[in-house]
C-alpha cells in the first residue's frame, strides 16, 4: 500500500490490506523536470496556504521518534520540515538530490587522521522551536548520539554509528560519555571513528543524528516515546509545540498537533531563520502542513482530484493512474519518479536446485519481468530491473546504460536461453532444458499475501514451470513473511516478498545484503545466503552444498574502504559480478514513487533522498483549494 | 450448560447463525432442550406411531414430503449441477482453451488492470489475465469439498462428543460442554489468522509437520470451530432420550454403554443430525469464502470464489465482473444448500411448517 | 439468582484467562520464529534484536510474559487500568486507541441492531400471522437470500452501486460524529444496512418460527377457548412470547459482534476493533491482539450471562413452571 522507500522495511511498516504499494521512481516520460507546476496554469509559486496530504496510515515503525524511526516518509518529514542535521540534501529529484550538502554544518570537511577524524563547524543562529527557544549547539548533536547509544531507545539503524570511538563503551555503560565525540565549543563537533568510513558524511544526514534538546529528550528513554514531543530545529514545528510545558518531565503532555491515529499538523517555527538555511534546500513556502489519515484510499484520490487534498503518501492506484495518464488535461498532475529501490526475487544459494548457478541463470532468463511489473501497475510504477543497486546510486556512471545480461524481447523472458542455461545444470539430467531432478518439484516459494505482491505469484509460478521448476506457494502477511524469510532454518528456497531501498545514496547500502558475515539465524536479510560458510550452515542446521556457496565478502571490504571515483567503480564491478557470476537474485524492477497532485499545487518537487515528495519545495494556491 | 447454541457469529465467517436448523428457536429452546423431532417418536424407530399416516415407512414419508417441496427439489437439482460443474471444470477449460492458471497478457492492460467479458472470455479476466469463468468452474470444487468435508469432520467430532457428554454426564459432560463454550467464545477469525500464519511460516508446516497450509488447513480450521454446535445439539437430544423406555430396556438386558450410545440412541438422532449438517454445509462454504477473502484460505493456484472476490476488492469500480460473477455463484450455492436444509428439516419433522 | 450470577461472572473471568492463554500459545509457541526481528528494522544486528526484545518484554520466558500480562491487566500499568501496554507496531499505548476503536465498532453494532430489529421483528410477526400467504413467502425468500449472501460481497456490491455508480452515498471510512454528524451518518449508512440485512433476515426467521410455535401451545389455545379476543391473544400472548427470545438473542449477538465485524469493517474501511485485530494478529502486534481478545471474550461471556438472566425473567413459559 504505501510506497515508501525504505525498501522491505518501509513497506513493512505499512502493513495490511490490499491497496496499492507505493513506490517511487523516476523515469520514463517526463523525468527531469523538477520544479514541476502542479496546476495547469503554472501560477507563480508563492508563500502561504496549508498543504494537505492524505494517507491511509502513517506507518511509523519507531513511533516517529527520530532516534529509532526507520520509515522513508518519516525521514522525509524530518529532513524537509522538522529537524536539521549537520549534513543534508537539496530535496530535489535526480542526481542533484542525492549529492551531500552541508545543512547546519558550515561545510563538509575532509576527514583527517587517515580518514578517521571529522571536524564540523556549526552555523550560528540556528534555533530550536518553542518551547525550548534557544540556539542549537554542538552538545545537542551529542545528545542525539547518546540517545542512539541508549539501549532502551532502540535506535533501529544505530549500527551505522557503532564504529565511532567509545560508542561501545557508552552502550555497555562503562563510560558516561562517548569518547569519540567531542565539542571543543558550542559550534564545533569532532567525531573519531575506529576505522576510515568513506560514507560517514551521509550517515550524519540521517535524522537520528539531528539536534535534540536534552532538557526534553532526557524525559523519554523508551522506544518511540519522544515521537510525541519532537522539538523543531527546522522551518516548521508540530502544531501546539508552543503549548508544551517543558518545565519538568511530569508537566509534558503529548504535543496536540500529532495524533498517531488521526493527524499530524505542522505550522511555521517562529524561531526559524531562513538566513541560516538555503532556499536550494528548503523554500518553506506553505504556512503549514496537514497530514491526515483517511483510511479510504479511493476517497483520498477523489479528494485530491477535487482540490480537497494536495497530495498523498500512498501510491496512486493503477486505475486512477490510468485515467490521469490518458487524459492530456490531467497528465501533468501525475508524477512518477524512481525512488532508488530494487524489487527482487531471491534464490537460496544453499538449497537445491538453486545451489547451481546455471539454474539461477535460467531463472533470470525465463522470468517474465514485464508481467511482474504489470502486477505493480506497469511502467509508471517501476523500471525493469537489470542489476542490483538502482542506477541513481552510481551517479555519473554510464556502465549500466543498456546493461542487461538477461535481456529478452519485451522483458517477457527468453525461454530458449533459459533452456540453454538449464542444460548446463546438473539438475537437468536428460539435457532437454527442463529441470527434472527430484528437487525441482515442491520448491518452497514465499510471497506476501497483500496486493500487489500476491499478483506476482501466478507469474512466477508460470515462468518457473517453463523450465521445469514446480513451486509450492506460501503467502503470508508482510510481517510474518519478513520474519519467515529472515529465519535461515526455514530453508525458503525462493521468495518474492523482498524489496530494498537505500538508506543513503551509496551502493554499500545494497551490498550489505550479500555479506556472508551478516547472516543471522533470525532477522537475517541476506536471504540468498550469499557467502554462507560450511560452519555457518552447521550452526543454522541447514545443508551446505557440495560445490560451496559463492562469496563476495572480500569485494565488499575492498569497496567499502575506497573513496571517490575508485569507490564508485568498485561497486559497479561488484554489481556486475553479482549479476553474472553469483546470480543470487532476479532483480525485476527498480521502483518508482507515484504522486497525484491537487489543482491548487503550484510547485512540487521530488526528494531523491527520501524517495517521497519534497515538502521543502512545494507551494499551494489557497484560492484553488476546497 | 449455559445452553446457547451460538450459531455462527454473523458478519463473520459463519454468516447467518440462526439460519441454522430448526429455524424456529435458533438458539435456545428447541435446539438445546429437545430433539428436533419435537416430542413425537423419533423417526426411524417406531414408524407406526406417527399419527395420521397409514403403514408408510418413515423413509417413504420423508420422500413424499420432500418431493412436494418444489424449492428444495430445485435446490437439489442446482446442487447436482454444481457437482457436475466441479467434475466438468477441466472440460470447460478444454472447450475455452484456457487453463485456470494460464496467464493471458492480452487480457490485462499496461496498468495491470484486467479486461472485461468478451467473446472468448465470457466472464472477463482477473488482474493476472486469467479466465474468470474457468476459475469459477474450478472454484466450485473448493467450495463443495470444504463445505462437505469440513462439515463431515465437524459432525463426526460433534456427534461423538455430544453423545458422550449427554449420555455419561458428570465430569466428562462438564469438560466437553465447557470446552464447547470456550471455543464458541473465541474470536474465531483471530485464531484462524494465528493458526494459518503459524502453519505457513515454516517449511514443515505446523503441529510437528502434520499440517501444511492449503485446503487441508482450511478444513481443519473450519471443523475446529464448527463441532461445538453439533455437540451441543446432540447432547441436548441425548439428555432427553437416555431416560426413555427403549434405552432402559436395552440397559436391562445388559447392553454396554457403547452399544446403547451408538446402537440405540444414535439412530434416533439421525434426522436431527442430517438436518443440522445440511444447514452447516452452507455456513461452512461461507466460512471458507470469508477466510479466502481475508487472505487466509487456499493458495491462489487453487481457484476459490472468496479469493476471487477479495482480488476484486481493490478494483471493484473498474472491474465489476471480477466481483459480480464469483459472488453470484457463491450466493446461489449457499442459497441452494440453505433451501435444501430447510426442505430436509420440514420433510423430516412432521411438526415443522412451511 | 445472586449466587448464579456470581458463579457465571467467575466463569467469565476463567474464559478470559483461558482465551488469552490460548492466544499466547497460538501466537507465541506455535510459530517458529522470533517476533522481535519484525520490529528491529530492515537490517538488524543481533544486539539490536536483543534491545528490541528487552524493550518489548520478549526477552522473558513465555510463561513469565503471560504472568506479567495478567498482572498488568489486573493491577493496571502506567497508562491506566486495565493495563494493556503499548503496541509493538506504533509504540503507542493500547488503551486509548482501544477505547477510540471500540466506539466505532459499537456505533456500527448499535446502529445495525436498531435497524435489523426494526425490519426483522415486524416482518417475522406479519409472516407468522399470514402464514403461507404470498407475503410470507416473499418475506421468507428474501430473508433466505440475505442469510445466504456473503457480507463482503454485499458490501462491495452496495459500494459499487450507491457510491461509484449512483453517487448517492460517500465511500468508505469512518468520520467521527463530533467532526460532522451528517458525514458520520452518511458514512455509516451502508455498513449499517449491510450488517442489518443479514441479521434482519435471521431475526425475521426466528420471530416467525417462535410465533408459530407459540400459536400452537396449549395455553394459547386455552386463552382462545376462554373467549379472549383474537386481538388480545395475539398482542398479549403470542407477540410477547414470540418476541421475548429475540431479546436474549440480541444480547448474545451484540456480544459476539464486538469482535465479529472484521469483514464489515474491512470492506468499509471502518477503523474499529475488528479491523485492528486483523492487522495486529497478522503482524504479531501481541499487546493489541491480546487487548482486543480480552475485550471480545469478556463481551461475549457477559452478554451471554445477560441473555440467560433476561431469558429467565422474561419468558413466561419459564415462569409458569
Amino acid at each position: 500500500m504505501r510506497p515508501r522507500k525504505m525498501g522491505t522495511w518501509a513497506l513493512f511498516g505499512a502493513l495490511v490490506l490490499a491497496g496499492s504499494l507505493g513506490l517511487a521512481a523516476c523515469g520514463g516520460d517526463d523525468s527531469g523536470d523538477s520544479d514541476t507546476n502542479g496546476g495547469d496554469n503554472g501560477a507563480a509559486a508563492a508563500k502561504g496556504g496549508i498543504y494537505r496530504v492524505g494517507t491511509t496510515d502513517f506507518g511509523f515503525n519507531g513511533g516517529f521518534d527520530p532516534s529509532g524511526e526507520y520509515l522513508g516518509w518519516a525521514w522525509d518529514l524530518y529532513s524537509n520540515l522538522l529537524t536539521r542535521q549537520l549534513t543534508g540534501y537539496r530535496h530535489t529529484e535526480g542526481a542533484a538530490g542525492v549529492e551531500l550538502v552541508p545543512d547546519v554544518a558550515e561545510s563538509i570537511p575532509e576527514p583527517t587522521d587517515n580518514g578517521t577524524t571529522w571536524t564540523f563547524t556549526l552555523k550560528k543562529g540556528v534555533m530550536f522551536g518553542p518551547p525550548v527557544n534557544r540556539e542549537v549547539t554542538s552538545k545537542d548533536y551529542v545528545t542525539a548520539f547518546e540517545r542512539i547509544g541508549t539501549e532502551s531507545v532502540v535506535a533501529q539503524y544505530g549500527f551505522y554509528y557503532s564504529d565511532i570511538v567509545g560508542m561501545k563503551e557508552f552502550k555497555e555503560g562503562t563510560s558516561k560519555t562517548i569518547s569519540g565525540i567531542t565539542t571543543p565549543d558550542d559550534h564545533t563537533i569532532v567525531f573519531k571513528t575506529t576505522k576510515p568510513i568513506g560514507d560517514f558524511g551521509y550517515r550524519l544526514a540521517m535524522p537520528a543524528t539531528g539536534p535534540m534538546p536534552a532538557e526534553v529528550t532526557d524525559c523519554f528513554t523508551k522506544a518511540g516515546e519522544y515521537g510525541r514531543y519532537v522539538i523543531s530545529s527546522g522551518p516548521y514545528m508540530i502544531k501546539g509545540s508552543d503549548k508544551l510545558d517543558a518545565t519538568s518531565c511530569k508537566t509534558m503532555k503529548p504535543i496536540s498537533g500529532f495524533n498517531p491515529t488521526k493527524q499530524l499538523s505542522m505550522v511555521r517555527n517562529p524561531n526559524y531563520d531562513a538566513a541560516t538555511d538555503s532556499t536550494e534546500q528548503r523554500e518553506a513556502l506553505p504556512d503549514g502542513f496537514e497530514f491526515i489519515i483517511n483510511t479510504n484510499q479511493k476517497d483520498i484520490f477523489d479528494k485530491i482530484e477535487a482540490g480537497e487534498y494536495e497530495d498523498s503518501v500512498d501510491a496512486v492506484p493503477p486505475d486512477v493512474a490510468r485515467r490521469y495518464s490518458t487524459d492530456d488535461a490531467l497528465k501533468d498532475r501525475l508524477k512518477s519518479f524512481t525512488d532508488d529501490s530494487t524489487n527482487y526475487i531471491y534464490m537460496n544459494l544453499g538449497e537445491a536446485p538453486f545451489d547451481d548457478v546455471n539454474v539461477r541463470k535460467a531463472v533470470n532468463f525465463v522470468m517474465d519481468k514485464d508481467a511482474l511489473r504489470r502486477a505493480w501497475g506497469g511502467p509508471l510504477y517501476g523500471e525493469i530491473g537489470t542489476h542490483i543497486a538502482p542506477p541513481t546510486l552510481y551517479p555519473g556512471s554510464t556502465e549500466f546504460d543498456g546493461y542487461d545480461p538477461y535481456a529478452s524481447e519485451n522483458n517477457a523472458g527468453d525461454l530458449a536461453k533459459a533452456q540453454e542455461a538449464m542444460k548446463a545444470s546438473a539438475y537437468d539430467t536428460d539435457k532437454d532444458g527442463s529441470c527434472d531432478a527430484g528437487s525441482c518439484s515442491g520448491v518452497l516459494f514465499l510471497n506476501r499475501s497483500i496486493d500487489p505482491f500476491v499478483k506476482m505469484s501466478p507469474v512466477i509460478r508460470e515462468s518457473l514451470a517453463k523450465i521445469g521448476i514446480k513451486v509450492q506457494v506460501r503467502e503470508l502477511p508482510t510481517g510474518p513473511a519478513y520474519e519467515t524469510s529472515g529465519n535461515v532454518s526455514n530453508r525458503i528456497q525462493i521468495g518474492a516478498n523482498a524489496r530494498w531501498g537505500k538508506d543513503y545514496p551509496d551502493a554499500s547500502t545494497f551490498m550489505v545484503l550479500f555479506d556472508g558475515r551478516n547472516i543471522l539465524a533470525t532477522g537475517n536479510s541476506n536471504y540468498a545466503l550469499t557467502g554462507m560458510t560450511a560452519a555457518q550452515a552447521k550452526e543454522f542446521k541447514v545443508p551446505y552444498p557440495k560445490g560451496g556457496v559463492p562469496t563476495v565478502d572480500a569485494d565488499i571490504d575492498t569497496c567499502a574502504a575506497a573513496i571517490g571515483d575508485e569507490r564508485a567503480a568498485c561497486w559497479v564491478a561488484l554489481d556486475k559480478k553479482l549479476m553474472e557470476e553469483v546470480v543470487p537474485w532476479v532483480p525485476y524492477m527498480f521502483g518508482k514513487n507515484t504522486d497525484l497532485l491537487g489543482p491548487a499545487v503550484t510547485k512540487w518537487d521530488f526528494d531523491q533522498f527520501s524517495g517521497e515528495a519534497a515538502y521543502a519545495h512545494v507551494a499551494v494556491d489557497p484560492s484553488k483549494q476546497k | 450448560m449455559t445452553g446457547h447454541i451460538r450459531p455462527f457469529p454473523p458478519d463473520d465467517p459463519r454468516g447467518g447463525p440462526h439460519a441454522h436448523p430448526c429455524t424456529h428457536e435458533p438458539g435456545r429452546t428447541a435446539l438445546t432442550t429437545a430433539p428436533v423431532t419435537g416430542g413425537e417418536e423419533p423417526i426411524g424407530i417406531e414408524p407406526a406411531t406417527v399419527p395420521g399416516v397409514q403403514a408408510r415407512t418413515p423413509w417413504q414419508l420423508f420422500l413424499m414430503r420432500f418431493r412436494r417441496d418444489r424449492l428444495a427439489m430445485a435446490s437439489l437439482v442446482f446442487i447436482g449441477l454444481l457437482v457436475v460443474l466441479a467434475f466438468a471444470a477441466p472440460l470447460i477449460a478444454g472447450i475455452s482453451g484456457h487453463d485456470p492458471n494460464q496467464l493471458f497478457r492480452q487480457m490485462t492492460d499496461d496498468f495491470g488492470l484486467p479486461k472485461g467479458p468478451n467473446g472468448s472470455f465470457w466472464f472477463g479476466a482477473d488482474a493476472s489475465g486469467r479466465d474468470v469463468l474457468v476459475r469459477i468452474a474450478y472454484g466450485t470444487r473448493v467450495s463443495l469439498i470444504v463445505g462437505v468435508v469440513a462439515t463431515s469432520v465437524a459432525v463426526v467430532i460433534g456427534v461423538t462428543l455430544g453423545l458422550i457428554a449427554g449420555y455419561r454426564g458428570g465430569i466428562l459432560d462438564t469438560l466437553i460442554s465447557r470446552t464447547a463454550d470456550i471455543v464458541l467464545s473465541l474470536p474465531l477469525l483471530l485464531f484462524a489468522i494465528g493458526i494459518v500464519t503459524a502453519c505457513g511460516s515454516s517449511r514443515e508446516g505446523c503441529f510437528g509437520g502434520a499440517v501444511k497450509p492449503g485446503l487441508m488447513l482450511v478444513i481443519i480450521v473450519i471443523a475446529l470451530f464448527s463441532w461445538p454446535y453439533v455437540a451441543k445439539i446432540v447432547r441436548g437430544a441425548v439428555l432427553s432420550l437416555r431416560e426413555r423406555e427403549f434405552v432402559e430396556a436395552s440397559r436391562s438386558v445388559g447392553a454396554g454403554d457403547l452399544t446403547i450410545m451408538f446402537r440405540e440412541i444414535l439412530p434416533n438422532l439421525i434426522s436431527v443430525i442430517i438436518v443440522y449438517a445440511s444447514l452447516l454445509v452452507p455456513q461452512n462454504i461461507l466460512f471458507e469464502a470469508y477466510l479466502s477473502f481475508l487472505g487466509l484460505g487456499v493458495p491462489d493456484s487453487t481457484p476459490s470464489w472468496g479469493r476471487m472476490i477479495s482480488d476484486a476488492s481493490g478494483i471493484f469500480d473498474v472491474a465489476w465482473w471480477l466481483m459480480l460473477f464469483p459472488g453470484i455463484f457463491l450466493l446461489l450455492t449457499v442459497l441452494a444448500f440453505n433451501l435444501l436444509g430447510d426442505g430436509l428439516r420440514d420433510a423430516l419433522d412432521p411438526k415443522a411448517d412451511r | 439468582m445472586g449466587r448464579y450470577i456470581v458463579r457465571r461472572l467467575l466463569w467469565t473471568v476463567l474464559v478470559v484467562v483461558l482465551v488469552t492463554l490460548l492466544t499466547f500459545v497460538i501466537f507465541f509457541v506455535l510459530p517458529k520464529g522470533d517476533p522481535a526481528t519484525r520490529f528491529a528494522g530492515k537490517s538488524p544486528t543481533p544486539e539490536l534484536i536483543q534491545e528490541v526484545k528487552e524493550s518489548l518484554g520478549l526477552d522473558k520466558s513465555v510463561p513469565e510474559q503471560y504472568g506479567l500480562f495478567l498482572k498488568r491487566l489486573v493491577t493496571g500499568d502506567e497508562y491506566g487500568w486495565p493495563g494493556l501496554g503499548k503496541s509493538f507496531q506504533n509504540k503507542q499505548p493500547v488503551r486509548p486507541e482501544l477505547i477510540q476503536r471500540a466506539q466505532v465498532t459499537i456505533t456500527l453494532i448499535i446502529g445495525g441492531a436498531l435497524l435489523w430489529l426494526a425490519i426483522g421483528i415486524p416482518v417475522g410477526v406479519i409472516s407468522a400471522l399470514r402464514r403461507g400467504s404470498v407475503l410470507d413467502r416473499v418475506s421468507m425468500g428474501t430473508a433466505l437470500f440475505f442469510v445466504s449472501a456473503p457480507v463482503f460481497w454485499l458490501g462491495l456490491l452496495s459500494l459499487y452501486v450507491f457510491w461509484k455508480q449512483l453517487g448517492w452515498l460517500p465511500g468508505t471510512g469512518y468520520v467521527s460524529f463530533g467532526a460532522s454528524p451528517g458525514t458520520w451518518f452518511s458514512h455509516m449508512l451502508l455498513p449499517w444496512m449491510v450488517l442489518a440485512l443479514l441479521f434482519a433476515a435471521i431475526y425475521a426467521r426466528v420471530v416467525r418460527g417462535n410465533m408459530i410455535d407459540v400459536m400452537t401451545e396449549d395455553y394459547i389455545r386455552t386463552a382462545r377457548a376462554k373467549g379472549l379476543s383474537e386481538r388480545r391473544v395475539v398482542m398479549k400472548h403470542e407477540l410477547r412470547t414470540g418476541i421475548t427470545p429475540v431479546i436474549t438473542l440480541l444480547a448474545i449477538d451484540l456480544g459476539v459482534l464486538v469482535g465479529g465485524t472484521i469483514v464489515t469493517e474491512t470492506v468499509f474501511n471502518l477503523q474499529g476493533l475488528g479491523n485492528w485485530l486483523l492487522i495486529a494478529a497478522q503482524n504479531n502486534d501481541l499487546p493489541v491482539t491480546l487487548a482486543v481478545t480480552v475485550l471480545v471474550a469478556a463481551a461475549v461471556s457477559i452478554l451471554s450471562l445477560v441473555a440467560d438472566i433476561l431469558y429467565a425473567v422474561l419468558d413466561p413459559r419459564v415462569r409458569y413452571q
